[in-house]
This record gives structure tokens, sequence and C-alpha cells, in this order.
């Protein structure tokens, strides 16, 4: 791993006890109704979280409201985090982004969101973020991350997780035929994981 | 067209890019499939270091109002261990015996004359879903994805090892007047009939076709008169090649 590499928790710890729970443990404190530890899982989460869904849904006002929805939704279902089965942050941003696309697609039944936004003025919804976030090491990993995929394979995983599109959506916005895009997003996944040494 | 590979959808519900009914179908098989689950898992692990990687700082009032309505809000009892595929899989049942527990509650209520035929009828959906979710599930099955017509979606995932597939289509209007949809498989010998169908008042067909799909070449639907036709009389609505 590169030097200096921080953590993705390495967010000050405001409890300043000598040992910071990890998210996980913080978590299942919460689904025992520890509401400081709540308190706390907030603060570590809650950029990531907003920060997800603000990629998706553009709206700040929208996204503010979604993002609440699924806070309290984690204080909500808490008893059902396993960390047997994955880490505290990877459940929480999976059920974030599937309400941010949940909102989206209800959207849609109304209106043509590629219309609004144009069809390919968004082919690296990646980059559409502040300087402020751009510095930060996290996007600078995931930048390299996707910059090592092919194109297609790049163009298809951004326009799917950032841009909210369908994988029939992402075939139209790249012209490309239905069962390249499936296969694009997948081998772009595994290149992704292995690149980022992630694991389940 | 397309005949992908089931498994090769890890990618694309993993980001959330499935269209709903597929994501539940998938949902289905991801029960029976290890791999898939494994592979899916990472890719969540994958998904979560991009939306982690988008860190925005939320408006400060946001915290506040989080704590403010956690106050209120029960928390949901523990559960034994679950999988979130088989919470999924709920609401696939749901779905499509939701019609089934409607007819119940009027059976319920004294039409006793009826409550033999309605069996019936719960008895072969709860059959049908079934079929549709060992399909789904089948290591083999396969999906064949017809081109969207007029907002109409179709497809048939299928299973050669069962030698049962399921045919399903949304945003499909009700057939005209007295006419049918009718399905077939066109081979070597020319188009044989798969079944007829209609679309219910949701546009929803879940239709399970059992045969051979080895020597089929092509999967038509024509609209035909009731009771259906030995050979199309009409130009197919959707058509895809296997």
């Amino acid at each position: 791993m590169a030097s200096g590499a921080r953590s993705l928790r390495s967010v000050p710890d405001p409890g300043g006890g000598p040992e910071p729970r990890s998210e996980d443990e913080l978590l299942v404190a919460v689904a025992r109704g520890d509401q400081q530890a709540f308190a706390e899982l907030y603060d570590r989460v809650s950029g990531q979280v907003y920060g997800v869904i603000r990629r998706v849904l553009r709206d700040p006002a929208q996204s503010e409201e979604v993002a609440q929805e699924v806070l309290v939704e984690v204080w909500r279902t808490a008893t059902r985090f396993d960390p047997d089965r994955g880490k505290a942050t990877t459940w929480i941003l999976v059920m974030a982004h599937r309400r941010a696309i949940d909102r989206v697609r209800s959207e849609q039944a109304s209106r043509d969101r590629d219309e609004r936004v144009g069809v390919r003025d968004h082919i690296r919804p990646f980059d559409e973020v502040s300087e402020e976030v751009e510095t930060r090491f996290e996007h600078q990993q995931v930048r390299a991350a996707l910059d090592a995929l092919t194109e297609l394979q790049r163009e298809a995983v951004e326009l799917a997780y950032y841009g909210g599109h369908t994988y029939r959506e992402v075939a139209e916005l790249l012209d490309a035929p239905l069962g390249t895009v499936k296969t694009r997003l997948r081998d772009g996944l595994i290149r992704l994981r292995d690149a980022m040494g992630v694991h389940a | 067209m397309t005949s992908p590979d089931i498994h090769t959808l890890t990618g694309a519900y993993a980001v959330d890019a499935l269209e709903e009914d597929e994501r539940q179908l998938f949902e289905l098989h991801i029960r029976e499939c290890d791999a898939c689950a494994q592979e899916i898992a990472e890719f969540h692990a994958t998904a979560a270091t991009m939306g982690a990687a988008a860190h925005e700082p939320p408006p400060a009032s946001m915290k506040d109002a989080v704590l403010a309505e956690i106050d209120t809000v029960r928390q949901e009892r523990p559960v034994a261990k679950v999988t979130d595929i088989a919470t999924h899989r709920d609401a696939w049942y749901q779905r499509l015996l939701a019609p089934a527990a409607a007819v119940l509650a009027i059976a319920v209520l004294g039409m006793t004359a009826i409550i033999a035929n309605m069996n019936e009828r719960i008895d072969t959906m709860e059959q049908q879903t079934g079929r549709v979710a060992d399909v789904v599930a089948a290591a083999d099955a396969t999906i064949i994805e017809m081109p969207e017509v007029d907002g109409a979606s179709a497809r048939i995932v299928y299973s050669a090892a069962r030698g049962e597939g399921v045919f399903l289509a949304d945003g499909l209007p009700a057939a005209p007047g007295d006419k049918v949809y009718e399905l077939w498989f066109i081979g070597e010998e020319g188009p044989s009939p798969a079944g007829l169908f209609d679309a219910d008042d949701r546009g929803r067909v879940t239709h399970v076709v059992t045969g051979d799909l080895a020597q089929v070449q092509a999967i038509g639907v024509t609209i035909e008169p009731a009771g259906g036709s030995p050979q199309p009389t009409s130009d197919p609505i959707m058509v895809a090649e296997v």
C-alpha cells in the first residue's frame, strides 16, 4: 500500500477514548439501543452516506432528506447487521446507495432524467466533486483504480454506480450491447476489487 | 439477442443497476448460488469504497434532526440472522401471491360457494411461484432478453437442465378485444406454440413454459384469436433470437 495511507476510519475520535471503537463495534452497540454509540457512528459515516446519495441524486435538499432516512434506518434495523458477514460501513453504504437509486427510479416514472441532465454530459460522474474532496486520499485511490480500467469498464461502472443508471440505460448511453455492458460492469468491479484490495 | 449466463449479473446487481423485476429474480438465484453470493459481498465492499470516496459533509443541522428522530423510532427486534436475500425473497413472493391473499380474504368472508374454486387458483399460483423460483435458481439459468417494444419489456429465464423456463413481461397492455397473446418457439421446422397468456391489470406476465429449448433458435410473441392458433396468423410484436 502507498506510504502515508490513511485508513477509512481516520476521522478524529470525538470521544477521546484510548481505543476508539470500530464502526462494526459501534453498530453492534447501536443494535442494543446505545444512542451514544449511534451519535459516534453518525460522525464517522454521515459524510459518506450523504456523499454517495448526493452523487446519485445531485439535488442537495433531496439528498439530505434521503440521507436522513437512511441514517434513521440504520438505527431502526441495526439488529440485522451481522459483523460476520461484512463491514458496517459496507452495510450502511449499500443501504444508502439502494435508497438513492429507489428515489431515482420512482422519479423516473414521472419524468426522464436524461432529458434534463443531457445524455452524455455526465460520462465521468466521479469527477463531479469539489477540489476539497479530490485531495482526499480515498478519492485519489479510487480515481487511480478507476483509471486503470478500460474505457468501457470505467464508463459502465461510473454511470451505473455514481450516475444511478440501470445497465439498460448505460447500454443506451454508451451505444453498447446489453450483454457487453453486463460483462464490463462485472469485469470492472473485479478489477476494482483487486486494485483496492477489498475483502468482503 | 443476448443470452448471458445469469451469473454475470453480479456486477449490475451490486451497483443497483438491475431493473426491479430482474433484481428480485436475481436475488432468488443468489440464495442458491454461493459463488454469486460471495462475489456480490466482495462487489458490495468494492462499491462501498467507491461510495466512501464520494464523502461530502452533510448540512450541520442534519445531525440534530437525525438524533431527534431516532429518539422516537423503535428499533426492530433482533431476529435469528437471516440473509438480506431471504428478506427480499419474501418481497418477491408477496408480489406474486398478493392477489392470492386478497382472494383468500374474500373467501373467508363467507363466499363458501366459490371457496373451492378460489383455493384451486391459489394452489395454481403457489405452484407457479415455486416453479418460477426453481427455474431462476437453477445453476444453468439463462436469460434471453426481448427487445423493448413501446415500453413493454420481456424476457425468458430458462433452465435447460430442468427443461422449463419462465416468460416474464412488464408494461404489456392487455390483449385487444377477445384476442390473446401467443408465445412461439421458432426452430428449423418453423414456429411451434409455447402457450397462451395475457397481461394482468398491471401489465405483467408470468408464464411458465416447458420443453426442450435447445433446438429453439428464436422466440416470438403474436396476437392471436381467442383459443390461440396452431401457427402464427399475424406478425410478431416481439421477437428475439436465442
